[in-house]
């Protein structure tokens, strides 16, 4: 059996941002302080409370379904939450807490959604699904749309395994090629009257950092020449109210800056199927060179044309450099850059050296 | 100092054996800790007379309570601490011995004591009832069995977890003896190589010391039982004897106890 050595993301930060796509205003983790501090931090940034019940060694000894309802309770009379998301840790779901008791006890379960897992469930979207069928069995969402949703989330753990940072024991860091040299070669392109494919393939509000290089892409075809495709998976029609709401911000910032997309490859919680989609696309009419951005290796066309792919994290560009993709770029922290409660495209490493070298 | 921890099938009587071996030896005059790893906190119940104190409840209130609030002299001399730990379908029981255990010999120097005995709850079902014995606090295990096959199955599969440990045994006590019994432990015995340290037979005596909070030490001191749990008490004491054990195949072990079925 092989195992995965390098750190690998939650299933418990993962359960905290399905429950902010579906609009909770509170968070509790049943867990120590300290328990996904991080992705707590950015969910309070995109407008989201997150409090723990702050287990120690006794909680943990001697049970803590107790001290989980008052806080519950707390939070109940701090904040007035019209929903409360609440998730499980290592620590609680491994001495067997009852998520559902505490909140009964709390008297308000009818408006917590209940997360039973831990770090060790599995992969992320176990937690993500988890979070879903709760919110179905409480009438949050359709029938339709969990089966839709969980479709996705297999679909995007399986290309994790196949094509992602899964799909090794161990993968080193690696800080990506030079953003400036891959610049010159995108007006190069241009200026040689070549044609630039630019497929936006990202997950949810990460879109935001990605889609900031078809502004910089327009800008500099409209200087140099040549000619631009977009291809983005913003349907403004598909997913929950929160994530479709991103999508039309993002395209209404792509029509002020004069971006015109070709092709809405899919929602943008869709970027499994979608990259597929894109993939066809690109394969019938290749472009002279083909820039993804957000999760490229969803886009399987290394070696079939030329590619630059965009993608955040040293391990994830190392993985796309090993799979075939020409030029790789690592961006800043999409989460970091894209969560706040003002939603707009953040500038981008790439798209900013391709600014700075159009300038030039 | 020596140590021993006494583990068995829930319900075996390892309490009962340990607070009357404690009882025994304290009355021969050795320095005697019986430590309780049960979340009941029943081990020394019968030394005492009542439930004492228990160190993790203390722990809650106070995080470092002072080792004169959880270490009560029982009946001889015999020093008795409760780890205690959560109510029943709450909180980790193992967990809670593994702080509890690390508290009390951090502050309290058990190696005053001729012997240390602990008392663990049932079989070896998580890392945390294990930790006496894979932390070294207890220098080797005794196995409290009777002839029953699901007592000798616990019996083998504790045998089990200690080779997997590679924690030492010292012995079998064989508890509720019958005579047509003791081929089975026998055959047990030899086949894990636990050599077995003494048998005390099933007893009324001793269910009704038990009910009056006692030892058969105190309440009947010269009684034949008496006489037999001071003897095997020697056994423990004395003994020498520690492996790492080994264990049987399950098809084995029903082979072994089909017997006379």
């Amino acid at each position: 059996m092989s195992v995965i050595i390098h750190p690998r993301p939650s299933p418990v930060a993962a359960a905290m941002y399905t429950l902010r796509d579906l609009d909770a205003d509170t968070i509790v983790l049943h867990g120590p302080s300290g328990c996904c501090f991080r992705p707590a931090r950015l969910l309070e940034r995109d407008g989201v409370r997150v409090v723990t019940s702050a287990l120690l060694e006794d909680d943990l000894v001697f049970g803590s379904e107790g001290k989980l309802s008052k806080v519950l309770k707390r939070v109940d009379e701090m904040f007035s939450p019209r929903l409360i998301g609440l998730v499980g840790s290592c620590a609680s779901m491994i001495i067997g807490e009852d998520l559902k008791k505490a909140a009964r006890d709390a008297g308000l379960l009818n408006k917590t959604i209940c997360c039973n897992v831990h770090g060790g469930s599995g992969d992320n979207t176990v937690g993500a699904i988890a979070v879903l069928r709760e919110a179905r069995e409480m009438g949050l969402i359709s029938d339709e749309e969990f089966n839709r949703q969980r479709f996705m989330l297999e679909r995007a753990t399986r290309l994790e395994r196949e094509r992602g940072t899964a799909r090794s024991e161990y993968i080193e860091n690696w800080p990506g090629d030079r953003p400036k040299e891959i610049a010159k070669k995108l007006i190069e392109t241009f200026a040689s009257g070549g044609e630039v494919a630019f497929v936006l393939n990202a997950k949810k509000e990460t879109s935001f950092l990605y889609a900031d290089l078809a502004l910089a892409l327009a800008s500099a075809r409209r200087r140099f020449g040549g000619s631009l495709r977009v291809l983005a998976n913003l349907d403004p029609k598909v997913g929950l109210p929160r994530v479709r709401s991103y999508s039309v911000k993002i395209l209404e910032e792509f029509e002020a800056e004069g971006v015109v997309v070709d092709s809405i490859t899919g929602g943008i919680d869709e970027y499994p199927i979608s990259g597929e989609r894109a993939k066809e696309l690109l394969v019938r009419d290749p472009p002279d060179l083909a820039v993804i951005s957000g999760i490229p290796h969803a886009v399987a066309v290394e070696g079939v044309m030329k590619t630059v792919a965009v993608s955040v994290g040293s391990r994830a560009v190392s993985n796309l450099k090993s799979l075939g993709y020409d030029y790789v770029v690592a961006e800043r922290d999409a989460h970091q850059v894209s969560l706040g409660e003002k939603k707009q495209i953040r500038r981008s490493i790439l798209g900013q050296a391709l600014r700075e070298e159009a300038a030039h | 100092m020596k140590s021993v921890a006494f583990y068995g099938k829930g319900g075996i009587g390892k309490s009962t054996l340990a607070s009357n071996i404690a009882a025994a030896l304290g009355a021969d005059g050795l320095k005697i800790l019986l430590v309780g790893c049960d979340p009941k906190a029943d081990s020394t119940i019968n030394l005492l007379g009542r439930r004492p104190p228990q160190l993790l409840e203390l722990m809650k209130q106070e995080k470092r309570p002072d080792p004169s609030k959880f270490i009560e002299e029982g009946f001889a001399g015999v020093a008795c601490v409760e780890i205690g730990g959560p109510e029943p379908g709450v909180g980790c029981a193992g967990r809670g011995l593994i702080v509890g255990i690390r508290y009390l010999t951090e502050v309290f120097d058990i190696r005053r004591f001729d012997l240390v005995i602990f008392d663990v709850p049932a079989d070896i079902v998580c890392g945390g009832l294990a930790v006496v014995m894979k932390e070294g606090y207890s220098e080797s295990a005794l196995i409290v069995t009777s002839d029953e096959f699901m007592s000798l199955y616990a019996a083998n599969n504790l045998c089990r977890g200690f080779r997997s440990l590679g924690a030492r045994v010292g012995g079998v006590l064989y508890n509720r003896s019958t005579t047509g019994g003791r081929r089975y432990v026998g055959r047990f015995s030899s086949r894990v190589g636990v050599p077995i340290l003494g048998d005390v037979p099933l007893s009324e005596e001793l269910i009704r010391a038990d009910r009056a909070r006692k030892t058969i030490i105190e309440s009947s001191p010269a009684s034949n039982l008496s006489g037999i749990i001071s003897s095997v008490a020697k056994s423990v004491y004395l003994n020498s004897f520690s492996c790492v054990p080994n264990w049987i195949q399950i098809e084995e072990l029903e082979e072994m106890c089909a017997g006379d079925s």
